[in-house]
């Protein structure tokens, strides 16, 4: 099973994990690695190492990264090892939930990846547009 | 034309592409970083986060042409990734810039002066010298706080 690893500043991270698990359940090796003012890349560096470890299985680890850019990302980014790695960026709840399944039905990390960020932003809706249009449509 | 010199250890990232870089309006990012000029890999990640419409050069501290870069009319903000790059800097002619510490983190000998800054007392020394030659000095994260002086630094740092 491709492992999880969410990254991100202060702790989104933890919250956006705590907040999958309510709805979800407990998730399978899914770690968090976050990243606070005091925290240098080198710090950072290696607790994407050691999860990595942590999570890895042989078949990779797919990142989920907050901001495209960012230090958790850009770190993400270089790491380099024996187990294959894909950052996605821009990580919102919708992506974890649906890494979490995912990853059981697609396990070649590049496509994984395009799926969740597929996913990611078709989740990004303009709700009350979407509801004035529903209720246009249904009006005899 | 230097607008900032920033001292960040993370060099270019978020609160540098989210909150500085629409505050200062540079038409150009300045890295001056052995480490991140030495691999392919960071340059590429570095200028990938760093919106299209603003130019990024990445060269080594004792490469980059300071002089010129001062001089040539396209508004910039230069990264470095400690205090001793600041020095180095000046010493290769970078000229009478503002001096802005950003993110340096904990290492042995430094003492913390902010959430985002700790600093050693050579380090300070340096800073202080940098000021005396008419370099402006604050210690600010993100454009939104309120920034520290030099002599509120010196204050949170006393010797000994």
């Amino acid at each position: 099973m491709v492992g999880l690893i969410i990254t991100a500043h202060g702790r989104l991270a933890e919250a956006l994990l705590d907040t999958a698990t309510q709805i979800a359940g407990p998730l399978e090796r899914v770690v968090t690695c976050n990243i606070a003012p005091g925290t240098s890349p080198e710090a950072l560096r290696e607790r994407l190492h050691h999860a990595i470890q942590e999570v890895g299985q042989g078949e990779g680890v797919l990142i989920l990264a907050d901001l495209f850019g960012g230090t958790p990302c850009r770190e993400s980014l270089l790491l380099s090892g024996p187990q294959p790695v894909e950052v996605v960026a821009g990580v919102n709840l919708p992506m974890v939930l649906k890494a979490a399944s995912l990853r059981h039905e697609v396990r070649a990390l590049p496509e994984l990846a395009e799926a969740l960020v597929v996913h990611g932003q078709r989740h990004i809706q303009a709700a009350s547009a979407l509801l004035r249009a529903a209720q246009e449509k249904d009006r005899p | 034309m230097i607008n900032l010199l920033r001292v960040d250890n993370r060099l270019i990232h978020g609160q540098v592409v989210e909150s500085w870089l629409p505050t200062l309006k540079v038409r150009r990012v300045l890295v001056a970083d052995d480490e991140a000029a030495g691999s392919a890999l960071v340059r590429a990640a570095m200028g990938l986060a760093v919106p299209p419409t603003i130019d990024v050069v990445i060269e080594p501290l004792e490469v980059m042409d300071f002089p010129r870069l001062a001089s040539d009319g396209v508004s910039s903000l230069l990264l470095v990734r400690e205090v001793a790059g600041v020095s180095r800097a000046f010493a290769r002619g970078v000229g009478v810039v503002p001096i802005q510490l950003g993110n340096i983190h904990f290492a042995t000998g430094r003492r913390q002066a902010t959430p985002s800054v700790f600093l050693s007392p050579e380090e300070l020394e340096a800073l202080k010298m940098l000021h005396a030659q008419g370099c402006p000095v604050e210690v600010r994260a993100v454009p939104s706080e309120k920034p520290l002086s030099l002599q509120e630094l010196v204050r949170r740092l006393p010797p000994g």
